[in-house]
């Protein structure tokens, strides 16, 4: 059955001006068909009668869940070995350089990635330090990773991925690091070993604040599913663990400017992170 | 030099209400006057459990001059989200301090039940300012009733600044219910461009949805 | 062509800079707050700014200042908008950084005529 709902020009500019202030993501003329078509699936999924009382109910619905299935909808979460590769290019181009500079001691670098999803993250991380970072032969560096579901920090240790997960890791990364077992890739015990996998709710003030002197925090494409209230929040919790100069990385389409003004934002040349202020 | 584990012992999670019950209220009080920024953020979210708390994290806001720890506070008050947290955020409305009254605002958009008692008389306060803040929490405010107090607005308001705050707000939520008051205010401001482009703007969404 | 970044909360006040200022032949673009503005311009350089005052989590003061405390993006003018109308606000906006202080609401040749003049587009 085809659908009779439509999105009218100023229906489309309404929506992307509410989208793009609650969300920051963007959404021009080129975007229009796809966000149509999603639109258009959640005023049916909600059993709207047409984008105005579909719009008002996403608008002021006291829950906000509406305007957390619409962002899950209007965005694909999919989780790979060297996503957004940019930044990690940064993390060893640039902001370990800093960081190293900087210290006074020869402790650990400390690095968090939340949540850690199946663990592509953490081990993507692991495997750049190793690859691309000459500054490893001098320093130690700690890699911690949380996620709020231990089914998924059970997986990620177990450390199996599919040809779809590692498609975009280097051909000599994947025979050095992984070995062909079941059908999918089974990461190596050296890189398992360097993780450390654990549970947090990172909303749980008590449970967060184990987290200490972090030097760099990978929070990326989690945020975006939070409301306001929930990000500030978060904000806050990451700006505790982390030690005066540490830095920030979030996901390509989040930005702190919808979060939080306590972390000053820095350019490097491969990507916009957020650092904690040097001074109190 | 390598990838290392963590050196300290396991990270544990320490059970809630054992650490609170640890910290009471006179303990946490002090803390807020610590001179250790940290220190205090913990205090203000320990004592967001209590309920009691709010007029102290208020009376603290004032002269809090660590943006961490006032952030912290913020967010508790809207936790509590009492009479005595409201009024306080309410208060920092007035501030001088640009930077407070734009984290209130942010702080109450978030409060549907807690506003709603008093928007109405900040929407009909003296001072202009606040009236415009005012409407600045209706923003994203989950309530109801928010059309109908912009078209009060627009309908009586003689700042022009504060009708052009609540028009931007109308082009977004307004229905035919708008209308009237919406082709009024043009008349209003005849000479005022902006109010012109925004009603027109306004129009156009709302005829163009209705069909 | 030349550049110009709106930064202002208020969508509708966004769409009236860029439509005044694109029929002028400008090319604008947009930020909703102090950050995200800094943000733009730290990947981009543009030729001038048009700075609202009262945004959340950092303000057109707040801008502003950062701004000028970059040295690696240009120093290009900036024109501050603002509800307030005194003395104090337009001093302040000043110490911020800014070259122009404008009271809302704008008219459109007010915002054109300075455009050009910080640009040096006098015909």
């Amino acid at each position: 059955m085809s659908s009779t709902i439509t999105i009218s020009d100023e229906d489309f500019l309404k929506f992307k001006e509410y989208f793009y202030r609650k969300t920051g993501i963007i959404f021009d003329y080129s975007k229009r068909y796809f966000v149509d078509k999603r639109l258009i699936e959640r005023i049916e999924a909600t059993e709207s009668e047409n984008f105005r009382s579909y719009f008002n109910m996403l608008r002021f619905e006291a829950s906000g869940n509406e305007l957390q299935s619409l962002v899950n909808t209007m965005t694909v979460n999919e989780t790979y070995f060297f996503r957004e590769e940019y930044q990690f290019k940064c993390l060893v181009n640039s902001l370990l350089d800093e960081i190293t500079r900087k210290k006074t001691d020869k402790s650990p670098i400390r690095i968090w990635s939340v949540p850690s999803s199946s663990g592509e993250e953490p081990y993507s991380i692991a495997i750049y330090l190793l690859e691309h970072w000459a500054g490893i032969e001098e320093w130690d560096v700690e890699i911690m990773s949380s996620d709020i579901d231990t089914e998924i920090i059970a997986q990620a240790k177990q450390g199996h991925y599919s040809a779809r997960s590692v498609q975009h890791l280097p051909k000599t990364f994947l025979a050095k690091y992984f070995h062909y077992q079941d059908d999918g890739y089974q990461i190596c015990d050296e890189l398992r070993a360097a993780v450390e996998f654990s549970r947090v709710n990172i909303m749980e003030p008590s449970e967060v604040r184990a987290y200490r002197n972090m030097d760099i925090i990978f929070c990326r494409n989690l945020l975006i599913y939070f409301d306001d209230a929930a990000r500030r929040q978060v904000a806050e919790m990451f700006f505790d663990a982390m030690k005066a100069g540490g830095f920030v990385c979030l996901g390509h389409s989040e930005s702190m400017s919808r979060i939080s003004s306590l972390f000053r934002v820095r350019k490097f040349p491969e990507a916009i992170v957020y650092q904690k202020p040097w001074e109190a | 030099m390598a990838i290392v584990k963590n050196q300290t012992p396991h990270i544990q999670c320490v059970n809630h209400d054992e650490r609170i019950a640890e910290r009471d209220f006179e303990g946490l009080v002090e803390e807020l006057n610590s001179d250790n920024p940290t220190e205090r953020r913990w205090a203000v979210r320990d004592l967001t459990k209590m309920p009691e708390a709010s007029s102290t994290l208020v009376a603290r806001l004032k002269f809090e001059d660590d943006a961490s720890v006032r952030a912290a506070i913020l967010n508790a008050l809207a936790y509590l989200g009492d009479n005595v947290a409201i009024a306080g955020l309410v208060s920092c409305l007035r501030s001088e301090d640009a930077a407070l009254r734009n984290e209130a605002i942010e702080v109450l958009k978030e409060a549907p039940e807690g506003v709603e008692p008093i928007i109405n008389n900040l929407l009909n306060d003296a001072d202009s300012d606040v009236r415009i803040f005012a409407v600045n929490i209706l923003e994203s405010l989950r309530h109801n009733n928010v059309e109908q107090w912009l078209i009060n607005v627009i309908e009586k308001d003689p700042h022009v600044n504060v009708c052009a705050t609540a028009l931007d707000l109308l082009s977004e939520v307004g229905t035919e219910h708008s209308i009237p008051a919406l082709k009024q205010l043009k008349i209003r401001f005849v000479s005022e461009p902006y109010i012109g482009f925004s009603v027109d703007l306004a129009l156009k969404r709302i005829e163009e949805g209705s069909h | 062509m030349k550049h110009i970044l709106v930064i202002d909360d208020a969508a509708t006040v966004r769409l009236y800079h860029r439509n005044i200022l694109e029929t002028a032949g400008y090319s604008v673009s947009e930020a909703i707050n102090g950050i995200e503005a800094l943000e733009k311009a730290l990947v981009k350089s543009y030729d001038l700014y048009v700075v609202d005052v009262n945004m959340p989590k950092l303000d057109g003061y707040g801008f502003l200042k950062e701004f000028r405390r970059h040295e690696d993006i240009t120093q290009a003018p900036a024109i501050m908008v603002s509800t307030e109308a005194g003395t104090h606000d337009k001093a302040l906006g000043y110490a911020a950084g800014a070259n122009l202080y404008l009271t809302k609401p704008i008219k459109p040749n007010e915002l054109l005529s300075y455009t050009r003049l910080l640009l040096g587009d006098v015909a």
